[in-house]
């Protein structure tokens, strides 16, 4: 087994999926650095670094859409997202932006697939998302994502919330997104030295208005708790203020 | 009264318009809270089933109207609240922050007069965009009878403006809302349409109708519909099946409001508005209603089954639309595959096309999904009707207990 190795980041996997079609490697596997191998297999590190305008030149050559969909591939973080990308980005260098439409090459249905799903969880998360005021007026929002989509959340509350200081924490990769009405930051758990959550009793009223509203809207007639859930499932629950109580 | 008083009795009297809808602006988001999704987040779903994404409440439920079907008509003894222009903004502004909410939906009971409620209600908006700064959506609802002037000038400060046209007939307009006019009503659509842009209602104009509780045919209220999308460019009209508040002897009693034609008729609505389907070609003198039991479109393909089954590698885009479970997104996937490879049923699939429904009107490659014999009315009704209850017992089982219920008598 041939098993290519890359530093985390995209742009770091996509500097050497180009170079392996630029030399017409074919790798058994793509992986990240620290994978964990086995004495059968061939293990390569080329430790290449990107080079210059690598993301804008595939860009030219196979449409901004392919390059946005091999991104939310890549946060979907699945287990052979690397070679998805690779056939995807090989198929895409020949049928250029009709790729799309070459459904039944395996690797773009799967590319597709994967890319809509992660979209689809962006969209519903971004309206899902709760925020409650600290007593030091941070608005602090849980999420436990399938993907690592911290980044577009990020993206779109910092356009929505300019004036805000917020805290958008991934509890399953323990990652927190901060933004401090200027810039956004990224920052490992580890790296925070204390996170102390504090709320004023004001944020529990407000928490018990919203509640109040929730549960006055609905109509007793049209009552349709399944069709409730298809929309919006039961793991965006946990931190939601109005379903918290449900589960 | 408190706050939080206030809020229930002001949201449960705003509950029964339908309209919740976020899209279609996209404002920006200037030195200050808020910005518009163009294509709309729900922020939650209440235990009915229907997407919360506004903050819908009326401005106050005192009305000087007495509209038989709704609960704050004036002869109602009903408890009365109005909220303050800073109590709303209060409200708005902290849930928006805290991500429950895309915007505001203000609605209102006429006090004094038509003016006079938009009038203030204007008021509460000026605050809420000019003192907070705020930019997220507002839907404001247009009092019918106010002056040209002042829907004017709400038009510049929301992003979306309705009024109801409530029933789907002026003689049910005249009997169960004496008070409101059917040219009050439209003078506002076509007062909207003409000063639609940017800067006046981004997101258009909708409006809604109550099914039910009057007289009128499918056929009658899809027409009315029609109209009002050529007259008015509306971009929705919400269907609401009629709820009983209050009892009057002519209203109609109902232990279930009518869910299923609902749904029926939102379908139909649909194919007006993206499959370039006329009402004459889905309704007529001879079948005024929906079928109950098929959706209007494969209720369609079954009175015109000598169009079908259409070869998906030949058929052209609005023969693809006309096949029952292909809509816009999958007849474009189809259209733009095909140019490369020929499609099978399997290809179909995986391009996340539903066979459910499709798979009965459709040749792939000259091959029918089960032996040709068996494409035959009987044969499509049973399974097309089986394949609707499958998805209904696993979605919406609240729609099928409707169909008891289905004579309704005014």
């Amino acid at each position: 087994m041939k098993i290519y190795l890359y530093k985390e980041g995209l742009l770091n996997l996509l500097e050497l999926i180009t170079f392996l079609l630029e030399t017409n490697r074919k790798p058994d596997f793509i992986k990240e650095e620290n994978y964990e191998t086995n004495l059968l297999d061939e293990v390569i590190d080329l430790q290449r670094n990107p080079r210059k305008n690598l993301w804008k030149n595939w860009e030219k050559n196979i449409g901004k859409k392919a390059l946005k969909t091999i991104l939310y591939v890549y946060i979907s973080e699945t287990k052979e997202k690397e070679l998805i990308i690779y056939y995807f980005l090989k198929n895409a260098l020949k049928y250029k932006e009709n790729i799309f439409y070459i459904r039944n090459l395996k690797c773009v249905n799967k590319t597709i697939q994967i890319s809509e799903r992660v979209r689809h969880e962006i969209h519903k998360q971004k309206g899902f998302l709760r925020f409650k005021e600290t007593k030091n007026h941070f608005l602090y929002g849980e999420i436990e994502p399938e993907s690592n989509i911290l980044y577009f959340l990020a993206k779109h509350f910092k356009e929505r919330l300019k004036e805000e200081h917020f805290l958008i924490h991934d509890k399953k990769r323990h990652l927190l997104c901060v933004y401090d009405t200027v810039n956004v930051y990224l920052i490992k758990e580890e790296e925070v030295k204390k996170l102390e959550i504090e709320y004023e009793k004001e944020e529990l009223d407000i928490e018990d208005l919203w509640k109040t509203f929730f549960q006055t809207i609905a109509i007793e007639e049209r009552k349709n708790e399944r069709c409730q859930k298809s929309f919006m499932p039961k793991k965006y629950w946990k931190y939601m203020i109005e379903m918290e109580d449900k589960l | 009264m408190t706050l939080k008083e206030k809020l229930i009795i002001l949201s449960d009297s705003a509950k029964y318009d339908a309209s919740c809808s976020s899209s279609g602006s996209n404002r920006k988001n200037k030195e200050g809270i808020g910005n518009g999704a163009l294509y709309g987040l729900c922020h939650s779903f209440s235990n009915d089933g229907r997407c919360v994404s506004l903050l819908k409440i009326l401005m106050t439920n005192c009305c000087i109207y007495d509209c038989k079907y709704c609960l704050n008509r004036k002869s109602n003894n009903q408890k009365r609240a109005i909220f303050t222009p800073e109590e709303i903004c209060s409200i708005t502004l902290n849930f928006y922050k805290r991500n429950y909410i895309e915007g505001l939906f203000l609605s209102s009971g006429i006090i004094k007069n038509p003016d006079y409620t938009m009038e203030k209600m204007i008021e509460t908006i000026t605050l809420l965009r000019k003192k907070y700064h705020f930019n997220g959506y507002i839907h404001a609802k247009a009092i019918p009878g106010s002056s040209n002037y002042l829907v004017k000038k709400l038009g510049v400060l929301v992003d979306r403006l309705s009024a109801n046209i409530e029933l789907p007939s002026e003689n049910g307009l005249k009997l169960l809302a004496p008070d409101k006019k059917k040219n009050k009503i439209e003078e506002i659509m076509h007062f909207v349409k003409e000063n639609q842009s940017k800067a006046f209602t981004p997101a258009g104009q909708t409006t809604q109708m109550i099914i039910g509780a009057s007289k009128e045919t499918d056929q009658m209220i899809l027409k009315q519909s029609e109209t009002m999308y050529k007259n008015y460019k509306l971009k929705r009209v919400f269907y609401s099946a009629y709820i009983p508040v209050n009892k009057d002897k002519l209203l109609p009693t109902l232990n279930i409001p009518p869910l299923k034609r609902e749904h029926r008729l939102y379908q139909a609505d649909w194919l007006l508005r993206y499959y370039g389907y006329k009402v004459d070609q889905i309704l007529d003198e001879n079948h005024p209603n929906f079928n109950i039991l098929l959706d209007p479109k494969a209720d369609y393909a079954i009175r015109h089954l000598n169009e079908f089954p259409k070869e998906i590698n030949k058929a052209n885009y609005y023969d693809l639309l006309k096949i029952p479970g292909i809509g816009p997104t999958s007849a474009k996937k189809i259209i733009s595959s095909r140019k490369f490879y020929t499609l099978e049923m399997k290809d179909l699939q995986k391009m996340g096309i539903s066979l459910k429904r499709a798979k009965y009107f459709i040749l792939c490659n000259g091959k029918y999904f089960a032996n040709k014999k068996v494409f035959q009315k009987e044969f499509l009704i049973n399974n097309l009707i089986l394949e609707e209850e499958k998805k209904e017992n696993n979605t919406n089982h609240q729609l099928s207990l409707w169909g008891k219920n289905e004579n309704l008598s005014v």
